[in-house]
């Protein structure tokens, strides 16, 4: 499957691409901060209530802040148990750092407060009859309600390509198999292989200044090889002859 | 330039930039020092520019996507929205939300139509159908009513956890009534108008029983802020609905986005003075003050609200024409 990308140009007019996370890992990341959600708002309640009862009822105004200010906690806590976290973390609940997400703005950047509050408010209408699932389905890089009013999509930050990758350049090959074994192969080790490579693997080099180089090459190694003039390998074109003989080398030396 | 002598030269300042992005914390780069930062920024440009060359030389190579990735984690720490900052709340109150109340006018105006409009069809459904009244207004309501108040002496010893609850949900309807916009605007008329609806029928009855004073005097000292901040959230959420109906030369996702932040600013801005008209709902309307006071309560508090929200902000003519010459680009802030 093609991963869903949200193509970005930065301000150096070069154009990166996110991988938009999908519905089951956010799903997962959502169960995540669910769970503390509910274990830090279990412990405010409890907490609160055992201080209400120490300290008993007034009947003021100030009785009536605090209640007010606890029961917000307890409707809305949720909301901005979200909210908070994202502002202050770059887009990274705990839920969404377990499972290797991030919310970032369409732009790329790293939302602000009020693309938080807004995305995580429309919660309210996202976990109404479940449409934030449905429209996340439909939505092109999984966004449900919230993400399309705060303009955010949840993006994968883990991705296969996080390490520098151990590069070899491409070998250029028009030789369709390795060919007959060649003779005095054993004269040969990694070192003859390095250069086969290097010859193979550049680019752009004018053809008869190629088959110049490829003839030159060949002249040496035969004698390397310790090959009789009789040998059916000199009358191969030497380009043929070091794509033959790089492939058979590999073979011999479990290179590539 | 051959791939392996491309990642062969460059590898090092990427594996640099790595280690940057592995320092920051919480998204941030708050940690580094002046230098750091500025070889961070050099790092990440000339990444870019790799990703440039690469994306053009060897398209389908692992390390392009590398460079990809490397680039999607680092954008983000250099490019972010402003961060929260105690200090902009003072000008969020004293100037940005005013402005904004005062730049929705036409949806408050809108607002103000559905809920006058659900009013005055309530208030016209009772007089012109009296026999309907017991269906439009449950018994109970204009029993207690008729008796002079509702159970006062009980609202008064319960008045903290009533405040708590009145606020908990005005803020909880306001929020409703701003995000529900994203059904163009339609649950957000239905509440206003039944809102409104509610009002006319109740007070069209507690007329009709000649009992008028007291019932205004349970309504008014709390209502005129609390009304009007409904009227502000269903304001919000009529701009996000009209955003997406009429998205002029926007797709419509985008001039919903930009509709959202500004409907967020209005419904999020008022929603706490709530807890200001939750208090006086459980303190002051159900207290001994003669009908008198309670009115000039509400009168005051209304007065206050409209005269901060229509007047504070403004500035004078040159520095509004000096504004709106500095063209805007919508690019975000660097950190």
């Amino acid at each position: 499957m093609l991963p869903d990308v949200l193509k970005v140009r930065t301000a150096d007019n070069v154009q990166i691409g996110y991988v938009a996370a999908g519905i089951p890992s956010r799903l997962m990341a959502f169960l995540v901060d669910l769970l503390i959600n509910a274990a830090v708002l279990f412990v405010a309640a409890v907490g609160a209530a055992a201080l209400y009862s120490a300290l008993g009822s007034s009947g003021g105004v100030a009785e009536a802040v605090a209640l007010t200010v606890f029961s917000l906690m307890l409707v809305l806590g949720h909301f901005f148990y979200f909210a908070i976290l994202e502002a202050t973390s770059a887009g990274r609940t705990p839920g969404k750092r377990a499972l290797g997400l991030r919310v970032v703005r369409v732009d790329g950047s790293a939302p602000g407060l009020g693309e938080s509050l807004v995305r995580n408010i429309a919660r309210l209408v996202d976990y109404t009859l479940g449409i934030g699932l449905f429209v996340a389905f439909f939505q092109p890089q999984s966004r449900r309600v919230g993400d399309l009013l705060a303009g955010t999509v949840v993006i994968r930050e883990r991705t296969a390509a996080a390490h520098v990758p151990a590069v070899m350049a491409p070998v250029l090959l028009r030789a369709p198999d390795s060919g007959p074994p060649i003779d005095g192969i054993e004269h040969l080790g990694a070192h003859e292989h390095g250069v086969l490579r290097a010859f193979l693997s550049r680019p752009g080099l004018p053809p008869e200044q190629r088959a110049r180089i490829a003839h030159d090459m060949s002249v040496k190694l035969f004698e390397r090889m310790h090959l009789p003039p009789s040998a059916p390998e000199r009358i191969w074109p030497p380009e043929l002859f070091i794509e033959r003989l790089y492939l058979q080398l590999s073979a011999r030396l479990g290179l590539s | 330039m051959r791939l392996d002598e491309f990642v062969a030269r460059r590898q090092q300042s990427w594996r640099e930039l790595e280690e940057g992005i592995r320092r920051a914390r919480r998204g941030r780069l708050r940690g580094m020092s002046a230098q750091d930062l500025e070889r961070f920024g050099m790092l990440y440009r000339r990444a870019a520019g790799d990703l440039a060359i690469a994306a053009r030389d060897f398209p389908d190579q692992p390390v392009t996507d590398y460079l990809n990735s490397l680039l999607t984690r680092a954008h983000p720490l250099l490019f972010r929205g402003p961060s929260p900052q105690l200090s902009r709340v003072v000008r969020f109150y004293a100037v940005d939300l005013p402005r904004a109340v005062r730049a929705a006018h036409v949806y408050i105006y809108a607002s103000v139509g559905l809920f006058a409009l659900g009013a005055v069809a309530g208030w016209l459904a009772v007089i012109l159908r009296p026999d309907l009244v017991a269906t439009l207004v449950p018994p109970q309501v204009l029993d207690g009513l008729s008796q002079g108040h509702i159970g006062n002496e009980t609202l008064k010893q319960f008045a903290p956890a009533l405040a708590a609850f009145i606020i908990q949900n005005n803020i909880l309807v306001s929020l409703i009534a701003l995000v529900s916009g994203v059904a163009i605007g339609l649950p957000t008329a239905v509440l206003l108008l039944t809102n409104g609806w509610m009002l006319g029928t109740l007070g069209a009855a507690v007329h009709q029983g000649g009992i008028d004073a007291g019932f205004w005097a349970l309504i008014v000292p709390h209502g005129a802020i609390e009304i009007s901040v409904i009227l502000i959230a269903g304001a919000a959420g009529l701009m996000i609905g009209d955003s997406l109906l009429r998205p002029g030369l926007l797709r419509r996702v985008d001039s919903l986005t930009r509709a959202a932040q500004r409907a967020l600013l209005l419904a999020l801005g008022a929603a706490p003075l709530l807890v200001v008209a939750g208090l006086i709902e459980s303190f002051v309307t159900p207290s001994d003050l003669a009908v008198g006071a309670k009115l000039a309560v509400g009168a005051v508090t209304g007065v206050l609200l409209w005269s901060w929200l229509l007047l504070a902000g403004r500035t004078g003519r040159a520095a509004t024409a000096r504004r709106a010459a500095v063209p805007s680009l919508d690019v975000p802030t660097a950190a």
